[in-house]
């Protein structure tokens, strides 16, 4: 295609450049219902799965419809979904901090057609495009990262894996049949953008193998201190390697030392690490951040390791699948999986969905280490 | 990789035009840069500022964080913005032939 101009002169760069004006006051595109009652909402009902209403205190109502997302998606369905809330809602919609889609409106008759709409699209291969759900106690969407999409330091994919996971956990997208919400996030290396840390089931992409190291570019494109002190276990540091009969400042690593985070790389582009066989995921479980009850909690580490198996990830989504039915079946009423987890002993929670306890569930990082491990004679066999 | 030349002298250079080997840097470099990053001529303050940079370099492996750049050249950060349109790490670290900024950017 052509080269269009924007107006933008590259002679002149600075010239007309606007900056600093932040986002647009979210205030300018309310719904008129939402800006009439806001600050003055009174109660709220969830009417069936992925329905709510909420009651002002003048008595008007707001209907929401969410609907789940892909979180990567083309304009011409993002336009899909601004052709319906033309149709239904005035133009107006929004988006979760899970990013599903809500659509808002004011009566219960609009409300319907609106659910019946949305239920009623489907993409050529025959997925739905906007399936109603993500309320109450079921799995909502999945807060997930760039995998193989867009980023250079993962160790899995996520759009793939995501979109595996939510296939086999459909049914509980579309009801509320569990005790709590179980929050599913998946990020592809560790360094976990997104939440996986703190949701009731976390997957996170790892490696097993230590990073190779380019000799002949380390000291070119590699602020080599930097690779040093993004170590979290000391196992890298400088030396000077015989290349081609010159000698070139380099990096070695302890392999020993080395647990394959992959921070140096991040760092340094002459240290990757990706591959094919030793990359795969761990499951983490029983996180949380809301203060309900109990404290919010960090997840724990109860699978070391799942191959990765494109595109369908099939020993990741049965597992995952799993541990939500044993779940399901044993937590009570209210219960995160988290707090399910604490009470029962985590003893209990391996013996319970068969999950393999092994060493690497050991915590073995520095002095709070320790704290990981039972000072108690309290268990069970 | 890419080669680019430019009066006489030719650079190898990644896709963001970044100097491959600091030691292939020459005052060449600086001009041929320039109006990639919006400079219209180099003043003292923009050689001052590339000074540092090379000289903290050369001495500790690492190109120097914000905050010492500031204080060691007397610029604020608004005026290595100005200086720079591109900021001290596209713009400024790009001219002074350091390795391209990594990590989160």
């Amino acid at each position: 295609m052509a080269f269009i101009s924007s107006g933008y002169n590259p002679e002149k760069p600075m010239e007309g450049r606007i900056t600093d004006i932040g986002p647009q006051h979210y205030a300018q595109f309310y719904p008129p219902v939402i800006a009439r009652n806001k600050g003055k909402w009174l109660y709220h009902e969830i009417i069936e799965p992925g329905v709510l209403v909420h009651v002002a205190e003048s008595g008007e109502k707001v209907y929401t419809v969410r609907v789940g997302a892909a979180r990567l998606m083309s304009i011409t369905h993002i336009r899909e979904i601004c052709e319906i809330a033309d149709k239904h809602c005035g133009g107006h919609l929004r988006f979760t901090t899970r990013n599903n889609v809500e659509f808002m409106v004011e009566t219960e008759e609009a409300m319907k057609a609106l659910r019946d709409d949305l239920a009623s699209r489907k993409f050529d291969g025959g997925s739905k495009k906007f399936p109603v759900g993500g309320t109450g106690a079921g799995i909502s969407n999945i807060v997930h990262t760039q995998g193989w999409v867009h980023c250079h330091t993962p160790a899995t994919d996520a759009s793939g894996p995501v979109k595996a996971i939510m296939d086999e956990v459909f049914e509980d997208f579309q009801s509320m049949r569990l005790p709590a919400p179980v929050r599913i996030s998946l990020a592809c290396c560790i360094n976990m953008c997104g939440a996986v840390h703190c949701s009731d089931i976390g997957v996170v992409g790892i490696h097993r193998k230590p990073p190779m190291i380019d000799h002949a570019w380390t000291d070119q494109l590699c602020e080599i201190p930097l690779a040093v002190a993004s170590c979290p276990t000391a196992a890298v540091r400088p030396t000077k390697v015989e290349l081609d009969g010159k000698k070139v400042n380099s990096i070695a690593i302890k392999n020993e030392r080395c647990m394959y985070c992959g921070n140096c790389y991040t760092m340094c582009p002459a240290l990757p690490i990706s591959d094919g066989e030793g990359d795969g995921c761990v499951i983490m479980v029983g996180g949380k951040v809301s203060n309900r009850i109990s404290m919010p909690k960090f997840s724990k580490v109860v699978v070391a390791y799942i191959p990765n198996e494109a595109p369908r990830w099939p020993t990741l989504t049965n597992t995952i699948k799993h541990i939500i039915e044993v779940y399901s079946e044993n937590a009570m009423k209210y219960e995160r999986l988290g707090d399910w987890a604490e009470r029962i002993g985590w003893e209990r929670f391996f013996q319970l969905t068969g999950l393999e306890f092994t060493h690497h569930l050991i915590d073995d990082f520095r002095d709070p280490a320790y704290y990981t491990w039972r000072q108690s004679t309290q268990f069970k066999f | 990789m890419a080669e680019v030349s430019f009066q006489g002298k030719t650079f190898e250079v990644d896709e963001d035009g970044f100097l491959l080997r600091f030691d292939e840097w020459c005052p060449e470099w600086v001009e041929y840069v320039k109006e990639s990053e919006g400079i219209a001529e180099i003043t003292e303050d923009h050689q001052k500022i590339i000074d540092f940079l090379q000289d903290y370099y050369r001495k500790n492996g690492i190109a120097p964080m914000v905050r010492i750049l500031s204080k060691n050249t007397g610029f604020k950060l608004k005026q290595v913005y100005e200086l720079f349109p591109s900021g001290p790490g596209k713009g400024a670290c790009k001219m002074a032939g350091l390795p391209k900024p990594t990590g989160c950017v």
